[in-house]
């Protein structure tokens, strides 16, 4: 070599991983997706401090109180470890630009979305509230309401006092959507997460594999299409009933949910397994698992990902016909989907009770898919321009 | 004498067993350390098959490995263990492919696929993206350290096939299999590429194997030549004897269907079967 060639050190190359993340983060809607999706499960996983029936602080006669923290479960707290940390990465993220310690950090986020899903509990009905106790200084939440408190006004339109009024039975339904993210985003995030787990694995290895086991899992998915999902998620939870355990609700959606994106990977990996690039990596030496994982799947990956933010968009769905039908979380327990159910009875005079949850779906929805389309756009070179 | 390669008596078929296509029907060839060999033939004569069968690369099914044996350095290829076979692949035995466009990953810097080459085989290499940067450097690709991060659609057909041939030669392989390298290339170009592989063949010591059809490119090329036709060798021997002295029928009607300079033709030769058979 050359004397006057720069050393290695001087040649910047960048990982696959940071490549991908410097393009996603140049795609302004794939950002602000990004960004509205974090605020969203911050605002589900914070919901206890921002809409509760107890004071955050009290003070009685000089004696100070913190009613809502007494109020917490043991598994919220260890969640509210998780939200400075996180913070703390957010906020950071210019300074250590991408480095290999993010992909810790990431670890990390992924561990406190995992609290967020365990942090759902069950409201229980308490009917001691902070808002019509005097006290020499209080300071109530954002939204004074607890979720599944019945309050006097019935079908009160949106206003100060109910910001986004309030349902048959006088609960507040800016309270009960603060909570109801809980679960609506956990099931969409978790049961699209299981449903991308089984379908990239079964539709990959039989695009790869092809011959029996290509043929066993074919017939399979079309088995499994035959029934249509609802019957089919219905058909399961008859066959092993639990009661309201999200759990469960999360596992069936994504095990009926899978099929589409099977066939999808595995048309994707027909195809690009026909292609000479897989031969010449083998041919190089790489294993299955490598050509699988580092050369079918990176290029089959923009297909998958669309239809995966679109598989969040119909798990939420899905979640809210399952409540309305009487098989997904149960009362008291709110969802985005319950509340929408709920409010096709009185549609023609309340509706309040339907926009307010069709909106914040339709937002989640949205930002799912501007991440979605921002990541497949990011791992495919050939549509940059930069 | 020991030789690099041994090839035996190889037999491969596919479709139905009680009425196969005999792709490979019975060759036997050997090749010596440093030697080049040509493999000529035209298309369908096996030739690939040939070369991938080499270290298995051929699935099976639907390929079906009949008979034969195949020795690389005294081993027997078709019987080592998946898990051997991938030591074999691209650290002793590389391959160069015909469309070098759809030989690289559309999705990776070709920086990054010839690191996975080095990984692979070379894990005490310390620093790789030296390593890399003298692939590139070596196969005559100006500014190796602004091209590693450049995508193969960002190249021409000729720097694709430069940078197959850098990753084929990243692992430092006994044994380069170059699977009709030229082929989809135009002419000045293919000259570029057989001149580039003279020149490593000059100055690394390995082995070419070169699989192609064109008898224009064996003349300067190749030590020695076979030649194959449906599936079977018909003529093999020293380039010169071959192309001075052809012995067989297809043979002379592989070597006038290259045109010459200078010689007034209307319409190029095509082989005529009906005299060979």
């Amino acid at each position: 070599m050359n004397a006057d060639a720069p050393s290695s050190r001087e040649i910047y190359s960048e990982s696959y991983t940071q490549r991908i993340w410097r393009h996603f983060w140049s795609d302004s809607f794939a950002r602000n997706g990004l960004r509205t999706i974090i605020a969203l499960f911050f605002i589900a996983a914070l919901a206890p401090f921002l809409a509760n029936s107890h004071a955050l602080v009290r003070v009685d006669d000089g004696q100070v109180s913190l009613p809502i923290f007494q109020s917490l479960e043991a598994i919220e707290w260890r969640f509210l470890l998780y939200v400075p940390l996180a913070a703390v990465v957010y906020f950071l993220r210019g300074r250590f630009v991408i480095r290999p310690g993010l992909s810790f950090l990431g670890v990390v986020a992924v561990v406190a979305a995992i609290e967020i899903v365990l942090a759902v509990t069950h409201p229980v009905n308490d009917p001691t509230n902070d808002r019509d106790r005097p006290a020499s200084f209080k300071l109530m939440p954002l939204i004074p309401y607890a979720p599944v408190e019945s309050t006097p006004d019935q079908f009160a339109p949106p206003s100060w006092k109910h910001l986004c009024g309030t349902d048959s039975t006088g609960r507040d339904i800016a309270a009960r959507m603060l909570h109801g993210a809980r679960t609506s985003l956990s099931i969409g995030f978790i049961a699209q997460s299981i449903a991308l787990l089984v379908g990239v694995s079964l539709g990959g290895f039989a695009g790869y594999y092809r011959g029996w086991f290509d043929i066993g899992v074919c017939r399979f998915i079309e088995i499994m299409d035959c029934f249509p999902t609802l019957l089919l998620i219905l058909a399961v939870i008859g066959l092993f009933p639990a009661q309201n355990n999200m759990f469960y609700i999360m596992a069936v959606i994504g095990l009926t949910s899978w099929t589409g994106l099977a066939r999808l990977v595995r048309g994707e990996f027909l195809r690009l397994g026909s292609q000479p690039f897989p031969q010449a990596a083998r041919a190089l030496g790489a294993g299955d698992f490598r050509v699988i994982t580092r050369h079918l799947l990176p290029n089959a990956l923009g297909p998958i990902l669309v239809s995966a933010t679109f598989g969040v968009a119909s798990a939420i769905l899905l979640e809210s016909s399952l409540s309305f039908l009487g098989f997904g979380m149960q009362a008291p327990t709110p969802s985005w989907g319950d509340i929408l159910s709920d409010a096709r009875r009185y549609i023609d005079f309340a509706w309040w009770l339907a926009f307010f949850p069709g909106l914040a779906i339709l937002i989640t929805l949205v930002s799912y898919n501007f991440v979605g389309e921002g990541l497949r756009d990011a791992v495919d070179p050939r549509l940059k321009v930069k | 004498m020991s030789s690099l390669l041994n090839v035996e008596d190889l037999r491969i078929q596919f479709g139905p067993p009680d009425d196969p296509v005999k792709a490979v029907d019975g060759i036997s060839f050997a090749m010596n350390a440093g030697e080049t060999l040509a493999v000529v033939g035209e298309s369908g004569s096996g030739k690939s098959v040939t070369a991938l069968a080499l270290t298995r690369l051929l699935a099976s099914p639907p390929a079906r490995y009949v008979s034969g044996k195949i020795e690389f350095e005294g081993r027997d290829v078709l019987g080592l263990p998946e898990n051997q076979l991938r030591q074999l692949r691209g650290k002793q035995i590389a391959y160069i492919f015909q469309e070098p466009g759809s030989s690289l990953n559309p999705v990776f810097t070709i920086g990054f696929q010839i690191r996975e080459a080095i990984e692979l085989h070379r894990p005490e290499v310390r620093d790789v993206t030296a390593e890399i940067v003298s692939a590139l450097d070596r196969v005559g690709i100006r500014e190796p350290e602004k091209r590693l991060n450049d995508y193969p659609h960002q190249l021409s057909g000729g720097m694709q096939q430069r940078v197959m041939i850098a990753m084929a030669l990243a692992c430092q392989p006994k044994l380069l299999v170059a699977d009709e390298p030229t082929t989809a290339l135009d002419v000045t170009i293919q000259k570029q590429i057989m001149d580039l592989l003279k020149e490593l063949k000059r100055t690394s010591h390995m082995s070419i194997l070169l699989i192609t059809h064109n008898f224009g490119l064996v003349a300067d090329f190749a030590d020695r030549v076979v030649v194959m036709f449906r599936g079977h060798i018909v003529e093999a021997g020293a380039t010169v004897e071959v192309l001075r002295n052809p012995q067989h029928a297809y043979t002379r009607a592989l070597i006038e269907c290259v045109p010459k300079l200078g010689q007034k033709q209307h319409r190029l030769k095509v082989i005529d079967y009906a005299g060979i058979e």
